[in-house]
């Protein structure tokens, strides 16, 4: 009896802790096609404002920074720290404590110390430009620790074994890592990849501090516009696109994943 | 234990370097020295425009905690508002992990992804949905004002609740996933040894179940309360410039000032007393408590 | 004396490996005939599977060295030598096809593709495996599994072949299944198979030659039969399952026989036929089923004819494994005999009955170490 309520107790619990993270998300999606232009009220049905919100360009330009600084972040993080990760695990060198723990500095400490930190690296001491070179800089110092973990979680569970197979049947050094350790650690790399580009292209903090005067994200001309109040039905949209497009993906992987399993 | 001793050699050093190399170089460069830059700009004098004087001062650290000090005052209500972000993620997190191991069953993936998804996307864009939903003008506001549920609107935003309100919604879900992952880990036979041996479902839950989770929470703590200890944009967006926390003063100091020296001292105060809380977490938790963050 | 000209197929010559803090392996010498299946048997942690990578190159000596047909190896990377290894694990890429994982070492090789073809489907041929060529390892059984890895391998032709417990993994079934299998296909191909294992059956089922090691030693080295019938030292006899061991001083009899004063109190009688000094006598084994039980109490005059009492009787199957207690024995000895289940039941043997036990002089088989 006091298990089954215990149970229920659960249940409500787990319930009101989607409802929390989900409904914001969920009602605010739903207004986007509200006609009124503040978007917190039910008026009747429109689509405008996702043809408006195609049509500022300052909106698609604030995009398509975005997605340039996140391919640049996704293919240089993911390169250097899949490599890194690999090295870590694989071989025994001095530093190699020293790197792991700094390895985790990024990832620990709070955003604003290192967006603080970067800026005033940045622009007194080794005079890198705001803006792209900068941010893409910066995001690489944060992404590329998130590859190494990553990489450093499948190798634990690859059989090692299979190199030195490979090399017992007459493969070299480099042709086994083509043939056998990169598509071993593919799973990783791509997960690295997932990880690093929504991280890449939603960060705030960071790309604040370093993207000086003209070099604004998405989620920097997001937030003057919230700042300046302009039509926030447009943020509305915005945001649904944002979970949309996330949601779709992971959807994606996961079945990918499934159907893998099913033919392995 | 034989099998990797081919690859890995005692002094390896040379073959390690085409790999670990260019990321060593990186974090050398891009983490290691402009923290080592901050912190020696935090020691060194400030005119009063707060530009850089090249001498050594312990003046920055003493204004921060001179009386009356804005700072020292942000920082308590960080340390407060961290604390009750941990506690509120921890009482709704941890039902919600143990919920999902219990009673997943084959959409235990699916669900984990639920809590994850949402923290994918873009940080602004959750507050906003956040701010749009709680307040006036607002979705609920205007919803119960027409049904003349709400006399007059109740506003909420730009206040401490607000603000620690903005910082569960973030957080939460980093605090399900390490406890998510050490209540899974448990061995199911632990659990029936303890029924077994005659603990009823409260004890097993008391003497089996949350010991062995211990690890997960202390994890979770550390991705929630030290995110939320330094956090700026939710105090920014949700409490308006009413309620500024550590963070807000070191964006502010950086960014609208250009007091540098200030600034760093404000940075490098706040690193330590994070870097104090990871350690007590590793020392409370175990080792368990960083595996469960990587 | 031993014919200069012979050309072995793997030769060890002083071989020393050490970890950090073990000797793994301490001067080893040993010889693989061409064309034979030769075991190295020890319990884990003997340093056996550390010597096997030595020869395939994946590990490399301290001292000594390894020459494969003739040739001084030790500098010649794994890729490079004509040996193969069949791993504990298997290792099949799990990312490959079961012919893109056998056509691996001949694609190194840039044999040409027609020829590759050719050499995978006689392979799946000779493994009873064709029909399978387009599936994922993870997709076939385990002992399917082993083949492959054994087809991946002998597909290069090599010198010789290195297999490292490949069936420690499998149930007892397949596993007996197997080693008939891996009899045949050796036979077949004619390879040099060098077989590293801890386990005494499959060893003794499968080899031409077997090397007992201990702690990076090895203790014996001879033919199945051999290492079986007449171990060398307690520890051979032991992991043998001739369990009754017996130690002390042997003293020599005028007909060649030799006599030992055991610790326990009885007197054994071994033939000598190798006529192993006295001094260096140090105990006596005796097989569980070479033992004869029989009822009543009146000592007989045969040699090794001892009185003794049913402690203990565990069913086994195609025995009945007995304990009796030597009722001459100062320090309590028990001996382990094999008796076969009906007689045991048509002499109604219980616990606690006094029988007559007794073996030849044949069978005792003499220790030194």
């Amino acid at each position: 009896m006091k298990f089954r309520k215990k149970g229920k107790v659960l249940l409500v619990i787990a319930i009101i802790g989607y409802l929390f993270l989900w409904g914001p998300i969920i009602v605010l999606g739903v207004f986007s096609f509200s006609s009124d232009s503040y978007g917190t009220r039910w008026l009747s049905f429109t689509a405008k404002w996702y043809g408006e919100l195609f049509q500022t360009s300052a909106i698609m330009d604030a995009v398509i920074r975005s997605l340039i600084i996140a391919s640049v972040t996704v293919l240089a993080a993911t390169a250097i720290g899949t490599l890194a990760g690999y090295g870590l695990y694989k071989y025994k060198f001095s530093g190699r404590r020293v790197l792991r723990t700094s390895i985790l500095l990024p990832i620990t400490v709070p955003y604003i110390v290192m967006a603080g930190a970067l800026l005033v690296y940045f622009t007194r001491v080794v005079r890198i430009p705001l803006g792209y070179p900068a941010i893409i800089v910066a995001h690489i110092s944060f992404s590329a620790p998130l590859a190494v973990f990553i990489t450093l979680g499948r190798m634990q569970r690859i059989d090692w074994s299979l190199e030195e197979a490979s090399i017992d049947l007459g493969a070299n050094r480099l042709t086994t890592w083509i043939k056998v350790t990169i598509p071993l650690l593919l799973p990783a790399i791509f997960s690295s990849a997932v990880l690093i580009f929504p991280w890449s292209f939603n960060d705030f903090t960071i790309t604040y501090f370093v993207a000086g005067v003209g070099t604004s994200t998405l989620p920097l001309y997001l937030f003057s516009m919230l700042q300046y109040s302009l039509k926030p039905v447009l943020i509305n949209g915005i945001s649904l696109i944002f979970i949309l497009l996330p949601t779709i993906a992971i959807l994606v992987i996961s079945s990918l994943q499934r159907e893998s399993k099913k033919t392995r | 234990m034989g099998l990797k001793k081919f690859f890995i050699k005692k002094k390896a050093n040379l073959s390690a370097l085409p790999v670990v190399g260019p990321l060593s170089i990186w974090i050398l460069l891009f983490v290691l020295m402009p923290l080592a830059v901050i912190f020696i700009i935090s020691f060194l004098g400030r005119d009063i425009t707060g530009s850089i004087i090249p001498s050594f001062s312990l003046d920055n650290y003493r204004l921060l905690f001179s009386e009356g000090s804005e700072y020292a005052k942000a920082i308590l209500r960080s340390i407060l508002f961290a604390f009750a972000t941990n506690v509120a993620c921890l009482i709704i997190g941890y039902p919600m992990a143990y919920w999902i191991v219990k009673h997943g069953g084959r959409f235990k993936p699916l669900l984990l992804l639920l809590v994850i998804v949402p923290s994918w996307s873009c940080y602004i864009v959750r507050i906003y949905a956040l701010k749009q939903l709680v307040g006036y003008p607002g979705i609920l506001n205007n919803f119960f004002l027409k049904i003349h549920l709400l006399a007059s609107p109740v506003e909420i935003l730009y206040t401490a609740p607000a603000v620690v309100l903005g910082l569960i919604y973030i957080w939460l879900p980093f605090m399900v996933l390490p406890v998510y992952a050490s209540l899974e880990g448990i061995n199911p036979a632990l659990l029936e040894a303890s029924v077994d041996l005659g603990a009823t479902p409260a004890a097993r839950f008391l003497t089996v179940t949350l010991p062995l989770s211990k690890g997960g929470i202390f994890g979770g703590t550390i991705l929630t309360f030290i995110p939320a200890f330094g956090d700026w944009l939710v105090p920014l967006l949700m409490g308006g410039n009413k309620v500024w926390m550590a963070g807000n003063f070191i964006a502010h100091y950086f960014i609208v000032i250009g007091d540098l020296p200030l600034g760093s001292s404000m940075t490098v105060f706040l690193t330590a007393a994070i870097v104090l809380m990871i350690y007590l977490c590793i020392k409370l938790g175990g080792e368990e408590a960083i595996e469960r963050i990587l | 004396m031993k014919n200069c000209d012979t050309v072995f197929c793997v030769e060890l010559k002083n071989l020393v490996k050490k970890f950090t803090d073990t000797v793994a392996v301490d001067h080893v010498n040993l010889e693989v005939h061409q064309g034979k299946v030769f075991s190295l048997l020890g319990p884990s942690g003997c340093g056996k599977t550390t010597t096997l990578r030595i020869i395939a190159g994946l590990e490399t000596a301290d001292e000594g060295e390894v020459l494969i047909d003739g040739k001084v190896v030790n500098s010649i990377p794994p890729y490079r030598r004509n040996c193969n290894l069949v791993f504990q694990n298997l290792a099949l890429f799990p990312h490959m096809t079961v012919e893109e994982n056998i056509a691996y070492g001949l694609e190194r090789r840039r044999t040409p593709k027609n020829e590759i073809v050719k050499k995978v489907g006689k392979m799946l041929e000779l493994m009873h495996l064709a029909g399978m060529e387009k599936r994922y390892p993870s997709q076939i059984s385990g002992g399917q599994q082993q083949r492959i890895a054994l087809a991946r391998s002998l597909v290069l032709e090599p010198k010789i072949l290195l297999l490292d417990e490949p069936l420690a993994s499998l149930d007892r079934k397949i596993r007996k299944d197997l080693q008939v299998e891996l009899r045949r296909i050796q036979k077949e191909v004619g390879i040099t198979f060098f077989y590293v294992t801890h386990d005494q059956k499959v060893a003794l089922a499968i080899s031409d030659t077997i090397a007992v090691m201990r702690a990076g030693r090895l203790d014996q080295v001879a033919p199945p039969e051999e290492i079986y019938d007449t171990p060398k030292t307690k520890f051979i006899a032991d992991f043998m399952g001739a369990t009754n061991i017996f130690s002390g001083r042997a003293k020599r009899m005028g007909d060649g026989d030799v006599v030992l004063e055991s610790e326990s109190g009885p007197k054994i009688v071994a033939l000598n036929k190798k006529e192993i000094p006295a001094k260096k006598i140090t105990g006596i084994s005796v097989h569980p089923e070479r033992i004869t039980v029989s009822p009543g109490d009146t000592k007989s005059r045969a040699e090794n004819s001892y009185k003794g009492k049913i402690a203990e009787m565990i069913y086994q199957g195609d025995f009945v494994e007995t304990k009796i207690l030597l009722l001459d024995s100062e320090d309590n000895k028990q001996i382990v005999v094999h008796m076969n289940p009906k007689l045991s039941q048509k002499t109604r043997f219980s616990i606690g009955r006094t029988v007559l036990i007794q073996w030849n002089k044949e069978n005792s088989n003499i220790l030194q170490d």
